[in-house]
């Protein structure tokens, strides 16, 4: 505990930028695969499997949502592992964006 | 085109001289799909331009290794070896996913530079030789990724007659 005549001497406060790094981090974001009038069904359901490692009973049931639907939600992720797989998935022409998560 | 025997790590095809010749063709016309036809976003948001632009650069990369990869491996000495009636040629599985994608890619671009027609409505698009041609190549290229999707999930090759 400081003396009488020994000045305090508060710590800095820094101020925090950790705020776009925390929003990279949040899995506030959804992969969405859209449908196409193009893209073969086969094709769609071998992608979902080698991108995200599903059975083929899960990557049918996604296909068949964008298929039925217009669109699927494949995954909801971090910003970047959500435009990771944006990325794989246009590696294979697929028509899939992210956006964020409203809920 | 038919998967002849899976023997280790390898899918061996037959092919027709015919069907040898069009999946070259295909390939050659690789990559297709225009560069600025894949968005990260549905809306564009100007904030986010340079994730936009981190992905544009990576797909041009990946674009760039593909053709790399497609030129060695069609280049390689006796990759298609001469068989009864045409070709037998083998891939392991890295090379059928790398088929695959270009011919989608090759699939893509055709489907757009006919005019991204909607669903079963390919052929009134089909107007001129060009447009016919990219008709076909749709086509062609679907028919390539089937058989390479059923050899890599429809189990066994059928029994050689």
């Amino acid at each position: 505990m400081p003396g009488p005549e020994t000045p305090e001497v508060l710590p800095d406060i820094e101020q925090d930028n950790q705020t776009d790094s925390r929003a990279n981090l949040d899995a506030g974001f959804l992969v969405i695969c859209w449908d196409d009038p193009v893209n073969l069904m086969d094709y769609v359901t071998h992608v979902f499997q080698t991108i995200f490692g599903w059975e083929r009973k899960k990557a049918e049931h996604h296909m068949l949502e964008v298929h039925n639907n217009g669109k699927s939600v494949l995954t909801r992720e971090s910003m970047e592992k959500a435009e990771f797989f944006v990325h794989q998935l246009q590696k294979y022409t697929l028509h899939a964006t992210m956006e964020r998560d409203s809920k | 085109m038919r998967l002849a025997e899976i023997s280790g790590e390898k899918y061996f095809f037959d092919f027709s001289v015919e069907e040898t010749d069009l999946l070259l063709f295909v390939l050659n016309d690789y990559p297709l799909v225009p560069e600025a036809h894949m968005r990260l976003r549905k809306k564009e948001d100007p904030e986010k331009h340079e994730d936009q632009k981190l992905l544009d650069d990576a797909l041009r990369a990946q674009r760039v290794s593909n053709k790399q990869q497609l030129h060695s491996l069609l280049n390689e000495k006796d990759r298609f070896a001469a068989a009864e009636g045409g070709f037998r040629a083998g891939f392991v599985r890295g090379e059928i996913e790398l088929l695959l994608q270009v011919l989608n890619d090759v699939r893509i671009g055709s489907w757009i530079a006919l005019g991204s027609p909607d669903y079963d409505e390919e052929e009134k698009y089909v107007k001129d030789k060009k447009s016919l041609r990219f008709f076909i190549t749709m086509q062609i290229c679907g028919d390539f990724q089937s058989i390479l999707l059923k050899a890599l999930h429809g189990g066994p090759p059928p029994a050689k007659k």
